[in-house]
């Protein structure tokens, strides 16, 4: 055979930095890399009891990044779910009212995989945009919540379980945290070695590729809707047992901040780019954020400010498109006169 | 592919072109195009004769009182709507503050000056919503997302999540009660808003941008359009849209508060669309809006009159967005194939 | 013409068995009346290669479509081994063998060199990804093209070159029996395009039957065993490559004695220089001169894929240029355009490739696209009148001919013809001093390309410069006072209007005219983005 042509991919070497290169160059996590520097030094030197502390840190990061993982999954796919606040809270209502346990948390769970699957339906079967799909099921659910707690918190039967559940479980792990590991674990091997969590990737990256190769589409989309919102009920689930009510009005906050993290986390909101691995680190920042601005004793108000300039400088800055926006800004600024 | 002969070919060929048939008639185009008229009516009616109180004066008075400053709101995000970024969320947080300006700065100095503050304040969330999605190319739901939470907790955080009560007496508050028959002034400044709007979507040159622009933006582009103010200049009129519907809500109430506006996003989002407004931009119109106002405040009032509450509203809305939207999408598919 | 006896064409010494791997008997397919292939035959047997060439719209990719099954074909059958295959079925046609390398690339591309190669027949154990095994068989397909590349890169870090290799791997990885390319070294440089070359003979040698879409004629003489030459939808020829000439083969794609008959060419009186671009590089643009005169018409000729769309969405700054100057004369003055909008303002007009994307705005009327750039004539005080778009529409509407010429219809209802005319009408308002059309007539009937042409030779008339690209030979000759031939980003020649023909444009564009071999040789490692 004659030799192989050097198509050498650019960076390629021998030598071990080169290599390191490399392997860097393939990453997606670099916004959330930098941030969570720039946080985890000015907090180490401000407010170094976040560190000391940090089963609550912890815990915060748990809240936070539980339902953006799952929001991954289906932003990996070019779609979006702004319905997980909802499902949120509508699964931890329906787990109050049922008097067993077990059952509650069951059927919470199903509540979770069928509200994935009407979204799905949505999307796929009648064609519209997720975005609004999802947001008029944000708006429903929201609404079902009301209606099924009487608009008021719904006290959980099993205030013992509830108790246990909030304590340290294995070293200083409550079970929110093992849950969230074993989360970030299970989706972290389901979308690099599974091969339909990994074709998740062709469906946003090349939809039309992945038809062509054969790939259902549809059942992929389905199945990532599906892990939304089972992710964003056993958040409910969690959230539930650890304050021993339900909140209807339960997670306005967490769409933002679970959104926040996806995104700094280096997953393109037009689907194909991101990893669980930069949806974790964004989580982690965020977290730490968080509660360093809660014991520095900043105000509910002032976080919220603080995450949702994290999120638009997040949507902004998207490297793809930095190139595009030096052309934008240039155009905008010139002249308007016309020849 | 030859044009060897080209001139026998154009002489041979006179009405081939025609194919400008009727389309055929199907019932989903029909719901899509016309189907709110006829909703609109039949809920009215079935109201009227079947709901007590519906048809009271008092009542009456009551939806319009409503409605207007959520009208007012919908009218202006329409344009956003129309040039295809979605929707504003935004709004809660534009209505919440504009209003709290009003009554507070109002108290504190006089009503000029607080209403020049809430106009900077409009225009800002005008342009940095504008330049996130025009210029930046941001999608126009997560940065509104953000923005309403930056607004909501600067409002919370500078207000300290207080209540400011109007005086008495004034002007602000004879606006607020004043009435031309069953009709509130409010009612008449979302009259006087979708025609001003209205005239501003079908007939100056920045309308049509946004109307070509939601049907095209290539081809808008490409024709030499200065894209970016398009989309800055939607935004800014739906937060001029939910300055004034804060304005008008603050007025009917005569109290102001960080949390008043909840649900204004929806609420217009689904008139805009149950209006006929396409999610898909380029098609819609600020007097269907209109009419959307009516459809969602009527079937509001009524489930109020019959007990239903704040959760039932949530969920018929909700369904109400995602049903029109369907319908929108299946007639588009009918269309397409 | 030679006639359709061709149908069965037997193998000669390039087929040492004799019988054929997949044979496509008698194929016809049409599209909305055009008959795009016309009862069509071909075998091909193991270890030939088969060429297949003609213009574009000869119908080379809807039979390669055909075959592949992506497209069911009117009538006719397709077989592999004297079997007959469930037509237009993909997945029957790639479990019968037959592996179709796109012209467009389909990769995915935030995934790993070896999971596209796998991609849709990933190897699985309980639905895990068996990686090992995965990288064993991308690593395998690659070695058999020889190709070196890191199988854990991601698609977005490989150059354009590296990608067609992949893609390449790819269908090769399916063990396939017949291996159809279409058009695989458009974007290659010779160095690269040699190595595929020879890369598809080692192949051919292992006893796969490929077949080889190309318009370089070169390629096809060097590699192929056999030719077929079709032209507008017929077959003209089946010949073993020993029994012709380059000569021959371009004469039969072209297929015409006479270069123009009906529309005729008008003469022209090139005024000052209007359009002026100097050293323009760009992505797939390695810097270009390029002057459009007052009343001239200057056309690029050149094979798909040459750069030509992109040099002129880079000289009107529709697409960002790393170099170059770009100047627009007119009557008011000289003026540097470096946006798009700044060109516009000066005197441009553009008709872009992709009408139905770029050009219109399908869902709203006929009048409201007309009105799009003339808006500040058509308004006062930002108001629009709407009488007056009424009427300045159904006025451009009558001069362009747009049939029927209701202007309130919305454009999406019109034909692909009618539609160009209203992307025409839409310019024409606003009497531009430059227009650059890029496939004025892609995909329209004869009678409106006709009624297009008269409008183009108008505007040059009337003084306007005129740049136009075209894949369409005869409509550049007939149209272009001079035509410049863009082969791999460069003007690979340029040719006098009056005296050029079909002949020496496509030997320009086909590198058969040039020295081969002129690739930097920095263009082979690809570059990581």
């Amino acid at each position: 055979m004659t030799a192989a042509l050097e198509l050498g991919s650019g960076e390629s070497g021998d030598n071990l930095l080169a290599r390191v290169r490399t392997v860097l160059g393939r990453r997606t996590e670099g916004r959330a890399v930098a941030l969570l520097a720039v946080v985890a030094v000015v907090t180490a030197f401000l407010e170094p009891v976040v560190f000391t502390s940090y089963p609550v840190t912890l815990g915060r990061i748990a809240l936070i990044g539980l339902v953006a993982l799952g929001l991954t999954a289906v932003i990996l796919m070019g779609e979006l779910d702004l319905s997980v606040a909802s499902t949120l809270a509508v699964s931890g209502v329906v787990m109050a009212s049922i008097e067993s346990l077990p059952l509650g948390i069951v059927a919470a769970l199903l509540v979770g995989l069928m509200i994935g699957a009407a979204n799905a339906f949505f999307v796929v079967a009648v064609g519209i945009n997720s975005f609004i799909a999802t947001l008029g099921m944000l708006f429903f659910l929201r609404g079902s919540a009301f209606v099924l707690s009487n608009e008021e918190p719904v006290r959980l039967a099993n205030r013992d379980a509830g108790i246990a559940f909030g304590k340290p479980f294995l070293g200083p792990l409550t079970p929110r945290m093992l849950l969230f590991i074993g989360a970030f674990i299970a989706l972290q091997v389901f979308v690099t070695r599974v091969r339909v969590g990994r074709e998740f990737y062709a469906v946003g990256g090349n939809r039309e590729a992945a038809y062509d190769a054969g790939i259902p589409v549809t059942r992929r989309i389905v199945t990532g809707f599906m892990i939304s919102g089972f992710v964003a009920a056993m958040a409910g689930v969690i959230n539930t047992l650890e304050r021993t009510a339900a909140d209807p009005t339960a997670g306005s906050t967490v769409l933002l901040a679970s959104f926040a993290a996806a995104i700094v986390g280096g997953v393109l909101l037009t689907g194909g780019r991101g990893s669980i691995f930069g949806t974790l680190l964004g989580a982690t920042s965020l977290g730490i954020l968080q509660v360093a601005l809660t014991l520095s004793g900043v105000q509910v108000d002032v976080q919220n400010i603080v995450i949702g300039l994290v999120l638009l400088l997040a949507v902004i800055t998207d490297p793809n498109s930095v190139r595009g926006v030096v052309g934008s800004v240039r155009s905008l600024l010139q002249g308007r006169s016309r020849a | 592919m030859t044009d060897t002969s080209t001139k026998v070919a154009v002489a041979s060929q006179p009405a081939a072109q025609l194919d400008l048939s009727e389309r055929d008639f199907r019932p989903i185009d029909w719901l899509a195009q016309r189907g709110i008229f006829v909703f609109t009516t039949v809920l009215i009616l079935v109201a009227a004769v079947f709901i007590d109180g519906f048809a009271s004066l008092a009542n009456i008075t009551d939806v319009f009182n409503r409605a207007a400053p959520i009208g007012i709101v919908a009218v202006g995000m329409t344009f956003v709507v129309i040039s295809a970024n979605y929707l504003d969320l935004s709004v809660v947080a534009q209505v919440a503050t504009a209003a709290v300006v009003l009554i507070g700065v109002s108290n504190e100095y006089n009503i000029v000056a607080a209403m020049a503050l809430s106009l900077v304040i409009a225009l800002t969330y005008g342009l940095i919503n504008g330049v996130a999605v025009g210029v930046f190319d941001a999608n126009a739901v997560i940065v509104t997302l953000s923005t309403t939470f930056i607004g909501l907790g600067l409002l919370r955080w500078l207000t300290g999540g207080s209540i400011y009560f109007g005086p008495p007496e004034s002007l602000i508050r004879s606006f607020g009660t004043t009435k031309i028959g069953p009709f509130p002034l409010s009612m008449l400044v979302l009259i006087l808003m979708a025609v001003l709007l209205s005239l501003v979507l079908t007939r100056t040159n920045f309308g049509f941008l946004v109307r070509s622009y939601g049907s095209n933006r290539a081809a808008t582009r490409l024709a030499g359009v200065n894209t970016a103010w398009v989309v800055i200049g939607a935004f800014m009129i739906s937060a001029i849209g939910a300055m004034i519907g804060g304005f008008v809500l603050a007025a009917f109430s005569n109290t102001a508060v960080s949390s008043m506006s909840t649900g204004f996003d929806f609420e217009a989002l689904a008139a805009i669309i149950v209006g006929g407004t396409s999610v898909f931009g380029g098609r819609g119109s600020v007097m269907r809006t209109l009419l959307g106002v009516v459809f969602v405040s009527v079937l509001t009032n009524i489930m109020v009159l019959s007990g239903l509450g704040f959760g039932y509203q949530q969920m018929a809305i909700g369904a109400l967005i995602v049903t029109a939207v369907s319908i929108d999408a299946l007639a588009r598919k009918a269309t397409l194939s | 013409m030679r006639d359709d006896d061709h149908d069965h064409p037997v193998g000669d010494g390039a087929d040492p068995n004799g019988e054929p791997i997949i044979e496509a008997r008698n194929i016809t397919k049409s599209f909305g009346g055009a008959v795009a292939v016309d009862g069509v035959g071909l075998a091909v047997g193991a270890g030939e290669i088969h060429g297949l060439v003609g213009e574009n719209g000869a119908g080379k990719s809807t039979l390669m479509r055909v075959l592949a099954g992506i497209v069911t074909p009117d009538h006719g059958v397709v077989s592999i081994d004297g079997v007959d295959l469930d037509a237009g079925n993909t997945r029957a046609a790639l479990d019968a063998g037959i592996a179709l390398v796109h012209q467009e690339l389909s990769l995915v591309p935030e995934m790993t060199v070896a999971e596209n190669i796998l991609l849709g027949s990933t190897p699985t154990t309980s639905g895990f990804i068996k990686v090992s095994e995965q990288r064993r068989i991308a690593a395998e397909a690659l070695n058999e093209i020889g190709v070196s590349v890191d199988l854990d890169e991601p698609i977005v870090r490989l150059s354009v070159a590296l990608r067609q290799f992949v893609e390449i791997a790819r269908a090769v990885a399916r063990k396939p029996r017949v291996l159809i390319l279409d058009e695989p070294t458009a974007t290659l440089t010779p160095a690269e395009t040699d190595y595929l070359l020879d890369m598809l003979q080692r192949l051919a040698d292992r006893g796969l039957a490929i077949i080889y879409i190309s318009h370089r004629i070169p390629e096809i003489f060097r590699i192929c065993h056999r030719v077929t030459v079709l032209r507008d939808g017929k077959l003209v020829d089946n010949i073993a490559i020993a029994d012709t000439t380059p000569d021959a083969v371009v004469d039969q794609m072209v297929g015409r004695e006479l270069k123009i008959e009906e529309g005729q060419r008008r003469e022209a009186l090139p005024g000052s220089v209007v359009l002026s671009a100097e050293g323009i590089e760009a992505h797939r643009v390695n810097g270009i001169d390029l002057q459009v005169r007052a009343g001239e018409i200057v056309g690029l000729g050149g094979l798909v894929g040459a750069g030509r769309t992109e040099l002129v969405r880079s000289i009107i700054g529709a697409d960002i240029r790393s170099a170059g100057d770009v100047t627009i004369t007119t009557d008011k003055g000289e003026a540097r355009v470096r946006t798009y909008r700044s060109a516009v303002n000066n005197g441009l007009a553009y008709v872009p490739e992709e009408r139905r994307t770029d050009g219109l705005a399908l869902t709203m009327s006929v009048s409201d696209n007309v009105a799009l750039p003339n808006r500040s004539e058509l308004s006062r005080a930002g108001i629009l009148s709407r009488s007056k778009i009424a009427r300045r529409a159904q006025e451009l509407a009558e001069v362009v001919g747009l049939r029927p010429p209701q202007v309130q219809r919305e454009a999406g209802e019109y034909s692909g013809g009618n539609q160009q005319k209203i992307v025409l009408a839409k310019w024409l308002g606003r009497k531009p001093a430059v227009i650059v059309l890029d496939e004025p007539t892609r995909g329209v009937d004869v009678g409106a390309k006709a009624e297009i042409h008269r409008l183009i030779k108008e505007l040059a008339d009337n003084g306007t410069a005129v740049l136009v690209v075209s894949s369409d030979l005869p409509e550049l000759l007939e149209l272009s006072d001079l035509i410049h031939v863009v082969r791999d980003g460069r003007i690979a020649g340029t040719l006098d209007g009056s005296v050029a023909d079909e002949k020496s444009v496509m030997s320009l564009a086909s590198g058969e005219a040039t020295v081969s071999g002129n690739g930097d040789p920095d263009d082979l490692v690809g570059s990581a983005q």
